[in-house]
């Protein structure tokens, strides 16, 4: 493809330096990052770039096959090479008494959990499975190392579509149970038997009411979608830095997380190490679109090395590693319906969704099929009954995983590429049949009958200008003159929801989540004034410590410079939950600002105490107390500082300091919203797809940094278009990854992805103190139908409905050329 | 039925995306196919070591590789200079860029033997004086970088391109850092970060030819004769 | 993964092609990056043990003599072993690969194979057509083949040129055998202009057992 530049004014976001904007206008403004001087000078640390005195390198020996029988492992050779200094398989880590199986985050009443050891014994079951491990005294050294690894395997058959793995011919990847009429009944009539790839049977909404629906439909339209399978691709490949020291019993492991404690908290039962004991610091981090939330064997065996050699031990992973082990993303096969009256209002909805798993479950696998997919189908849309049905299934393939967007991209995908469908059944433009079908503004908060209350809501806005920006009508009338010419325009809208920080966390809790969904936030006002937040959320690339800054400089009044934000270190912050799922500015942003305000109110007890004054009458603003009526009575938040580290004169009843923590909890989701617009000219007989246009309109709240928003908004749209255009994650049918390399994965170059045009309407979220949602997945979830929806709108003269992602110009090329209807011409 | 024998008949979905995936070839790098650093390694154990000689930033190194070892690990693991990343040891992500006696090559690929006597410029030289590069200051004003992971080498092949073309459209910068992956931006910004360059660079020139602000230790001479004998 | 083509050699006939690649010596020869080729008993066989045996073996002669080849021929249902040492991107591992011939009834032929190296291995099948022509024979080939380990890594655009470039050498080698017995023919059989039915085509049918 090519895309069309210089014709069109894209409403980008001029960046300020810091100390051109005013105190008060600090949070709000597009601030240049304070991230990146260390950055653009090679200065920040990511982990591979970290040293030890004595250090060693560590490599993990991989299946060969998709899924095999271990027979034996010979590592005698490996073991007698020069610099080798120890090779490891599944037995050492067994003898030395480490559990050594990483758990699941999420459960769910059917899931079957099956054992995830970190290196494989008797079984691989895909190709990212570890076998052994070799420690060399160099890089390259334990790299030679692994290839004199021995390894006998019985390969066995492999299966790795979704919709196969759970017939009941598919291999089984698991055993099930010691318990042999679990699983080794043989035909003796218990139909109600499940498939052994089965992870999960799961459902939401009334059957019922959807069926109901249906029956009374005038309308319906139905579609197969598969959405498939991707590969995160964060920049930096995974990589572990992990340090014993016998003295102190202390082990410190720098990894690529965007979690740290909650890698602390599972490190520590998979290796059995006290959880005080584990120190674990998120370094700069090279991205993550999620691939580094989860708990991998890899790090946790840097780690066990670390321990049982007593020496510092790095792991950095090839690009094929971080293909074969990152979790994937995505790996759906859907069947869909969608149900509407005369009139074009939609009446019900219904999905069945096979979902991979891949070979184990990850962290947070059994999540993003279910709650984080299913709860998402109503969409912007007032459908009174839905119900979606998701069977989870192993397969030879990847664990698939928290994947930028995780679930929704899938649900967006299924929503929008029905209301298209259903505007052409209906004969309706597709933009008015959603904005039709839209649920009014005045219907909020709006209880779905996927079990989730909107709190807030206003989507017509967003379409309008999204319209405006494309000068719709006009539009339409070219695609019409320029298909007289033979040239094929397509216009494609997205008019998605996204559900963010996720939480509170009893809810979570109820749905099967094994950790809270808080954040922590500790506000420390130095003696001087200046002022360090410490968050446990752990930013790598979206600007946190710029945006967190402009947070606290608000809420405090102290000059955005004065401000440091910590993240990444369990041995600074209390404790956090981390990066992921858009949370990190309304949950961890909203922890920092209600510690900010905590410290406020008890410097207003040490203002008020030395002002001789009450509290009530002491007005704060800009950082400065004073009393109402009496301006020259005052007193800054410095001095205030000040004096309550003094701690000569402040209230009986207050402790010195000046410092306070928030776990925040927020009530509900937040639930950004807003309409993206592709327009694209597709040549039916080359199959290429070029852009003439990619408007954005996003409703992420209030927005503490413009251009960072932006930069967020651009880089999910970017991953979007991957996807629809042109990633794909193939496994052959023995489970060997067949893109294996950037050279058979196609990460979108410059050259791939239009010129962006974004803006946005602003309905602030009513459930936390900033009125902020989240951004950092809304493009990913948007983009990639609002591309589809635009390419079968150009092709529509041919009479294709739909064309599974990746579109390539192959695709294009048979679906034009298949078509009848042409033939006849 | 007869079939070709040279174009054997196994494309799938694969090749297609692969297609894209390499319809540019690497300019910037003298390399060949998919060689990881591992398997280009491999069977080659108790070799000899070189003494080579590399001037990095200006500063004349001495020390000794195996010839198998990679100019990025030479750079990164021997002499300290980790701002230069390693992102796919294949030539295909860029994130290993640095500038080679003028031009913009691909460190994952080139071993630090055939570096021997080359004047090398990383991201750490960048800025002078105190002062950023153009290519900095760009990339800081127009949110060119989230993780910044790709951004060293990202800036050497843009200030590159722009050695070669000092005022090229938006198109043109799309497709000079085409050997370069961002996973964070979606490009628009480093386009734009690289505009804002191309208009300080232009800016800076017209005032005195020895401005040159951009060359960081490199002498524009040494440029000039290696495009002469290209 | 599947590959498949056709490679024409030129001024021959089927039985002389036939005759040509039913001989293991040949067949070694023509390969690249074959070190040995040795009949064997079963799929299992000791490398170790087969490389000595290589190493002691002299080189049998190349021949075009049915008399010769008929007695050292493939034949349906046995296995063979070889070392194949192959270039791929690089690295250049050594496979030990096991082939067995599944089915040999002229024109056709299918074998089986398998073939392991350090950290890569191939499973494949291969069948093969002796198919006339105006100007002499196309054989017809096709393999599906599913490769694993290191060597999949690379993906199928570094794999494919390799298969397809062990296959061109060894017809082309195969096609020079034939050229340079060719030359020789009309000296070593007169006979053959006149009836070629009566001469070397009916002698190798009748050595054969075509």
């Amino acid at each position: 493809m090519s895309t069309e530049t210089g014709e069109t004014e894209t409403n980008e976001v001029e960046t300020s330096e810091s100390s051109e904007v005013a105190l008060e206008d600090v949070f709000g403004s597009a601030i240049e990052r304070r991230e990146d001087p260390a950055l653009i000078t090679g200065e920040a640390e990511y982990t591979d770039d970290i040293q030890r005195p004595n250090m060693a390198h560590m490599a993990v020996l991989r299946s060969q096959y998709g899924h095999a029988k271990i027979e034996d492992i010979d590592t005698s050779a490996a073991e007698a090479m020069d610099g080798v200094i120890a090779v490891y398989t599944a037995t050492d880590i067994e003898e030395a008494g480490t559990p050594g199986d990483l758990p699941v985050g999420w459960l769910l009443p059917s899931l079957k959990t099956p054992s995830h050891p970190i290196l494989a014994g008797d079984r691989v079951r895909y190709q990212g499975d570890g076998v052994a491990v070799v420690v060399a005294e160099e890089r390259y050294l334990a790299q030679d190392a692994l290839d004199a690894i021995d390894v006998e395997y019985d390969r066995l058959d492999a299966v790795v579509d979704p919709k196969e793995a759970v017939e009941d011919d598919a291999p089984a990847i698991h055993e099930w149970s010691e318990d042999p009429t679990d699983t080794e009944t043989e035909d003796d009539g218990e139909a109600e038997e499940v498939p052994p790839n089965v992870a999960f049977d799961w459902e939401i909404g009334d059957a019922d009411a959807t069926d109901d629906a249906f029956a009374n439909a005038a309308h319906t339209v139905d579609i197969d979608l598969t959405n498939q399978r991707l590969i995160p691709n964060a920049m930096e490949p995974r990589a572990t830095v992990a340090e014993y020291l016998p003295g102190t019993e202390e082990l410190e492991v720098h990894m690529t997380s965007q979690n740290p404690h909650l890698h602390r908290q599972l490190m520590a039962a998979v290796l059995d190490v006290p959880e005080h004991k584990l120190h674990v610091v998120a370094p700069e981090v090279g991205g993550g679109f999620g691939s580094k939330i989860h708990h991998y064997p890899d790090e946790a065996l840097t780690a066990w090395c670390a321990r049982e050699l007593e020496r510092p031990i790095k792991w950095t992973a090839t690009r094929t590693e971080t293909y074969l082990t990152d979790a994937h993303g995505r790996d759906h096969r859907t069947h869909a319906e969608l149900a509407m009256d005369e009139e074009g209002t939609v009446t019900g909805m219904r999905v069945d969704t096979y979902a991979g798993m891949g070979a184990y479950l990850s962290t947070f696998a059994p999540s993003i099929p279910t709650y984080l997919y299913g709860t998402l189908l109503s969409g912007q849309y007032d459908i009174p009954a839905i119900h979606c049905q998701v069977t989870g299934a192993f397969t030879n393939g990847a664990p698939v995983d928290a994947y930028r967007g995780a679930g929704r991209p899938e649900a967006l995908y299924v929503v929008e590429r029905l209301m298209n469908l259903g505007a052409k059944e209906v004969g309706m433009d597709p933009a008015e049949f959603r904005r039709h079908n839209f649920i009014p503004s005045d219907d909020f908060p709006h209880e779905t009958p996927v079990a989730v209350v909107y709190d807030s809501g206003d989507y017509e806005p967003a379409l309008d200008k999204a319209l405006d920006m494309l000068d719709y009508d006009e539009l339409r009338e070219r695609q019409e003159e320029l298909r007289e010419e033979g040239r094929y325009l397509g216009i494609g809208f997205s008019s998605y929801i996204e559900a963010c920080g996720l939480a509170p966390s009893e809810l979570a809790g109820q749905l099967g989540a094994q950790a809270g969904l808080w954040e922590s936030g500790v506000v420390r006002v130095h003696p001087s004034g200046k002022v360090t937040a410490f968050c446990g959320t752990s930013g790598h690339g979206q600007g946190h410590e710029t945006t967190f800054a402009q947070i606290v400089s608000r809420e405090l009044g102290v000059p955005y410079e004065d401000i440091e934000i910590v993240e990444g270190d369990t041995d600074e912050i209390p404790q956090g939950m981390g990066t992921y799922g858009s949370r990190s500015a309304a949950v961890g942003g909203s922890a920092i600002a209600t510690s900010s305000q905590k410290v406020v109110e008890k410097a207003r007890k040490i203002a008020a105490h030395q002002l001789e004054a009450a509290e009530d009458d002491l007005e704060f603003e800009g950082g400065e107390f004073s009393v109402s009526g009496a301006p020259d009575r005052a007193m800054t938040i410095q001095e205030v500082a000040q004096q309550a580290y003094l701690a000569h004169d402040v209230p009986d009843d207050l402790e010195p300091g000046l410092e306070e923590t928030s776990f925040f909890d927020p009530e509900n989701f937040v639930f950004p919203f807003g309409t993206h617009a592709a327009v694209v000219e597709v040549d039916p007989e080359s199959g290429e797809i070029s852009f003439e246009r990619y408007a954005a309109v996003d409703d992420v709240g209030n927005q503490i940094n413009p251009k960072i928003v932006e930069g967020q908004v651009h880089g999910g749209i970017a991953q979007g278009v991957g996807q629809a255009l042109y990633e794909g994650a193939e496994y052959d049918s023995n489970g060997s990854l067949m893109t294996g390399s950037m050279q058979d994965y196609a990460v979108p170059k410059a050259e791939h992805i239009p010129e962006m045009d974004t803006d946005s309407t602003v309905t602030p979220a009513p459930q936390n103190p900033l009125g902020v949602k989240g951004v950092g997945e809304a493009g990913t979830i948007a983009a990639p139908q609002a591309v589809v929806n635009a390419v079968c709108d150009a092709l529509e003269p041919f009479d294709v409905d739909h064309i599974d992602m990746p579109i390539t110009p192959e695709k294009i090329w048979n679906a034009a050329e298949n078509d009848d209807s042409q033939e006849e011409i | 039925m007869r079939r070709s024998y040279v174009h054997g008949e196994s494309a799938t979905a694969v090749a297609t995306a692969a297609t894209i995936a390499s319809t540019t070839t690497v300019t910037t790098a003298p390399t060949s196919t998919t060689i990881t650093a591992t398997t280009a390694a491999t069977k080659l154990t108790a070799m000899d070591t070189h003494d080579i000689t590399l001037t990095i930033n200006g500063t004349e190194h001495d020390l000794s590789v195996e010839p198998r070892t990679l100019l990025v690990h030479a750079l990164r693991d021997e002499l300290g200079y980790t701002g230069t990343n390693v992102g796919c040891e294949s030539t295909l992500c860029g994130a290993c860029t640095v500038n080679m006696d003028g031009d913009a090559v691909k460190s994952c690929t080139i071993l630090a033997v055939q570096a021997d006597g080359t004047e090398l410029r990383t991201v750490e030289g960048l800025r002078e004086s105190g002062t950023f590069h153009p290519i900095q200051e760009g990339f800081q004003k127009e949110h060119g970088l989230q993780c910044g992971y790709c951004t060293p080498g990202m800036m050497l092949a843009a200030t590159d391109l722009l050695e070669e073309n000092p005022d090229p459209s938006d198109e043109e910068i799309r497709e000079g850092i085409e050997g370069n992956l961002c996973r964070c931006t979606g490009y628009q910004n480093i386009v734009n970060a690289v505009e804002y360059a191309a208009e300080e660079m232009r800016a800076d020139d017209t005032g005195s030819t020895e401005t040159a602000a951009a060359d960081g230790g490199v002498p524009m001479t040494d440029y000039e004769a290696v495009k002469e004998e290209d | 993964m599947q590959f498949d083509g056709t490679f024409e050699l030129d001024g021959t006939t089927r039985e002389e092609v036939w005759l040509a690649l039913s001989d293991p010596v040949l067949v070694r020869n023509a390969l690249p990056g074959c070190e040995f080729l040795l009949e064997v008993d079963d799929e299992s066989p000791d490398f170790d043990e087969l490389r000595e045996r290589a190493a002691e073996t002299d080189d049998e002669e190349i021949s075009m003599d049915p008399d010769v080849i008929a007695e050292r021929s493939f034949e349906e249902g046995s296995h063979y072993a070889a070392l194949m040492e192959l270039g791929v991107g690089s690295v250049k591992p050594s496979f030990e690969t096991v082939v067995t011939i599944a089915e040999r009834d002229f024109p056709d032929t299918v074998a089986t194979g398998e073939g392991d190296a350090s950290n890569s291995s191939f499973e494949m099948e291969s069948s093969m057509h002796l198919a006339e022509t105006d100007d002499g024979v196309g054989v017809e080939w096709a393999t599906q083949a599913d490769v694993f380990g290191r060597i999949a890594q690379m993906g199928q655009r570094v794999i494919n040129p390799v298969a397809n470039r062990v296959v061109k050498r060894f017809f082309q080698r195969v096609q020079s055998q034939l050229d340079d017995f060719g030359a020789e023919e009309p000296e070593t059989a007169a006979d053959a202009s006149t009836d070629p039915e009566a001469g070397l085509t009916g002698k190798i049918r009748d050595r054969m057992g075509i």
